[in-house]
C-alpha cells in the first residue's frame, strides 16, 4: 500500500504537556481511517499538525509523497488534504453558497466555474436548499455539513474530519455515515476524528488508537474491541460492536 | 440586475446634471460628500471586504496629498501624473506595513492600534521635515492650469471627484465579483477556516491594505489640489481616518454603495449646513453635530450592517 499520507515519527509539546509522542501511521489511497482515543488523547492536535495549524517538534508529515512538514496550512489544502473543524467555523455574515464557493476557488480560478462548482457539492451535501442562507442561521447539522462541503469543495484527495457526527441526533448521523461513504466511493481517502464511536466503527477500515499522544493500537474495528489496552483506555466496558 | 444598472444610471445622469443647478455653496457641499464617499470607500477596501480595520490610512492620505505637490512642486511633474506616484508609494508603505506588521500576527484591536501609530509617527516626522516645509504646510497658487490639475471654477473638480467616487464603486463591485475579493471576505470572516479553505491569508491581507493604501493616497492629492493647501495638520491628523470609519460604518462596511450613502449623509449633510447663509451659523454648526451623534448612535444599534440593510429583507434571527 503506497501511502496517501504518512506521519512519521511526529511529536508535539505544549509547555509541559506532551501532546503527541512519536506518532506513526498511514492512510492510503481510497481508505477510510479512524482515529480514536479517550479526550485530550491529541486527536485534535494531531489533525493541526497534519493540516499545517502547528509545526511539529519532531517528526515528518508527507502526503502524496511530498514532505508538507511546517508547511503553511493553506499550502497543504492546494496539495490535496482539506480538513473540517470541530467547532464549526461558518463564515457567519457569508451565506451558504458563498462559503463553499471560497472553497471551490481554490481549484477553480473564475467566478462563474467556482459557483457551477459549489452548487454541485451543495446538491451533494444536501445542503442546496440553503444556498442562500447566512452561516450564523444554520443550525448544528447543518453547520456540519457546510463544513463538510467547504472542505469537500476544495478538491481534496485527503479529507480529514473533526468529530463531523458529534452533536448530531441519531438519524442525522446516519445520514452523515451515508454521506461520508459516498464521497469516499468518489475516490477521496477519509481520515475521521470520532467521538461517536458507531460513527467511526462502521466507517472505517483501519482505526488508530491514541493515549496521552501515543499510538497504543492500531487495527480492524473487530481486532480493536477485543484489544485489552484499548478498552482500559477507552472503550469501558459498556461498549461492544454487537 | 438590469433594473438595478438602470437606477445607477438615472443615479450618475443626475449627479452629472447637479452643477447645472446647484449654487457654489451646494456645489462645494456635494464635492466634500464624494470626496468623502472616496475615501470611504477606499477604506472599504481593506477594512469592509478583508476586515483588516486600520486606523492609520491618513498616513497614505498625508503620501497622497505630499507626493503629488512635492513632485509638482520640485519637478514640475502634473499632479495628474503625481496622484499616481503618489499610490504607488502609498501601496508599497502599506505593503511594507502590513508585511510588518502581519508577520508578528498583530491582529484585531492591535492592528488597528499599530496603524495608528504608524500615522502618528508619520505625523511626527513630517512636522519635522524642513524639505516639506514641516508644520507650516505647503501653499499652492490658484490658477487655472487644468493640464496640472488647477481649476479656477468648482464644477471641473465636482467632475473630478465625480468620475473617483464611480471609478471607486465599479472597482469595487469588480473585487466582489473576483476570486480576490473572495479571499478578503474568507479572511475576515475567520482566518483558520479561510486557511482551510486553501485561502493564503498573509498575502490576501497584504494585498488588502497595499490596494487600500494606494486608493486612499488619490484622495490625498485630489485634497491638495482643491483645498491648495497641505500640512501634517491638515492631511496627516485622524480627521481624514474619521471621515473614511463614518462613512463606511453608517452606510454599510463591505458593501459598494453603503460608503458612498453614509459619507453622503455625513460629510454632505454637514458641509451644506455649515455653508447655510446665515449671519451667525455657530448654533447650527454645534446643533447639527449633536444631530450627527444621535444620528451615529440609532444607526449603529438599530442598523449594525449600515443604511444598505435597509433595503433588505430582515432575515430570520
Amino acid at each position: 500500500m503506497s501511502a496517501l499520507l504518512s506521519v512519521h515519527g511526529v511529536s508535539k509539546r505544549f509547555g509541559g504537556l506532551q501532546a503527541l509522542s512519536n506518532v506513526t501511521f498511514g492512510v492510503g489511497h481510497r481508505e477510510i481511517v479512524g482515529v480514536i482515543g479517550p479526550n485530550g488523547a491529541g486527536k485534535t492536535t494531531l489533525f493541526n499538525v497534519i493540516t499545517g495549524v502547528y509545526a511539529p517538534d519532531g517528526g515528518r508529515v508527507t502526503l502524496g509523497g511530498m514532505d508538507v512538514t511546517g508547511w503553511a496550512p493553506h499550502r497543504i489544502c492546494r496539495l490535496g488534504a482539506a480538513r473540517t473543524f470541530q467547532i464549526g467555523k461558518p463564515f457567519a455574515a457569508l451565506t451558504v453558497l458563498q462559503t463553499v464557493r471560497i472553497g471551490s476557488l481554490n481549484r477553480i480560478a473564475d467566478m462563474a466555474g467556482a459557483t457551477t462548482h459549489a452548487l454541485g457539492v451543495l446538491e451533494q451535501v444536501g445542503l442546496a436548499a440553503k444556498r442562500d442562507v447566512e452561516g450564523r442561521h444554520l443550525t448544528v447539522i447543518e453547520r456540519k455539513r457546510l463544513e463538510l462541503a467547504r472542505a469537500l469543495a476544495t478538491g481534496p484527495s485527503l479529507l480529514l474530519l473533526d468529530e463531523v457526527a458529534a452533536g448530531l441526533r441519531p438519524p442525522e448521523i446516519q445520514e452523515m455515515i451515508a454521506l461520508v461513504r459516498r464521497i469516499a466511493a468518489g475516490g477521496v481517502s477519509v481520515l475521521i476524528i470520532e467521538h461517536v464511536l458507531e460513527a467511526v466503527m462502521r466507517l472505517s477500515a483501519r482505526i488508530v488508537v491514541l493515549n496521552y499522544g501515543e499510538v497504543i493500537a492500531e487495527g480492524s474495528p473487530e481486532s480493536l474491541v477485543n484489544d485489552a489496552r484499548v478498552i482500559e483506555a477507552y472503550l469501558g466496558e459498556a461498549y461492544s460492536l454487537a | 440586475m438590469s433594473a438595478r444598472l438602470a437606477l445607477g444610471l438615472a443615479a450618475l445622469a443626475a449627479a452629472a446634471a447637479a452643477p447645472l443647478v446647484a449654487g457654489q455653496h451646494l456645489l462645494t457641499a456635494f464635492i466634500v460628500a464624494l470626496h468623502a464617499a472616496y475615501m470611504a470607500l477606499a477604506w472599504n477596501v481593506a477594512a469592509g471586504y478583508a476586515g483588516q480595520f486600520s486606523l492609520g490610512h491618513s498616513l497614505f492620505y498625508g503620501i497622497g496629498a505630499y507626493a503629488s505637490t512635492m513632485l509638482y512642486l520640485k519637478l514640475g511633474l502634473t499632479p495628474w501624473a503625481g496622484m499616481f506616484a503618489g499610490a504607488g508609494l502609498a501601496g508599497l508603505v502599506g505593503v511594507a506595513l502590513a508585511l510588518g506588521v502581519y508577520r508578528y500576527n498583530v491582529r484585531g484591536i492591535f492592528f488597528a492600534l499599530v496603524t495608528l501609530g504608524a500615522a502618528e509617527v508619520a505625523k511626527g516626522l513630517a512636522d519635522n521635515w524642513d524639505w516639506i516645509k514641516g508644520p507650516v504646510g505647503i501653499l499652492l497658487t490658484m490658477k487655472s492650469a487644468p493640464g496640472e490639475f488647477f481649476f479656477l471654477r468648482r464644477e471641473p473638480y465636482y467632475y473630478v471627484a465625480l468620475a473617483m467616487v464611480v471609478a471607486l464603486i465599479l472597482i469595487s463591485l469588480r473585487l466582489e465579483r473576483s476570486r480576490l475579493g473572495q479571499h478578503f471576505l474568507a479572511v475576515r470572516e475567520d482566518e483558520a477556516a479561510a486557511e482551510a479553505s486553501g485561502v493564503d491569508t498573509q498575502r490576501a491581507k497584504t494585498v488588502a491594505i497595499g490596494l487600500s493604501a494606494a486608493l486612499t493616497a488619490f484622495a490625498g492629492s485630489f485634497y491638495a489640489q482643491f483645498y491648495l493647501y497641505i500640512s501634517p495638520d491638515t492631511v496627516l491628523v485622524f480627521e481624514p481616518q474619521l471621515t473614511m470609519m463614518l462613512g463606511t460604518m453608517v452606510g454599510g462596511a463591505g458593501t459598494a454603495l453603503g460608503p458612498v450613502l453614509g459619507s453622503v449623509l455625513f460629510s454632505g449633510l454637514g458641509e451644506a449646513l455649515r455653508n447655510l447663509p446665515f449671519e451667525n451659523t455657530r448654533p447650527i454648526v454645534i446643533g447639527s453635530k449633536l444631530v450627527y451623534a444621535i444620528l451615529l448612535i440609532v444607526i449603529l444599534i438599530y442598523l449594525p450592517g449600515g443604511l444598505v440593510t435597509l433595503g433588505r429583507r430582515s432575515r430570520p434571527a
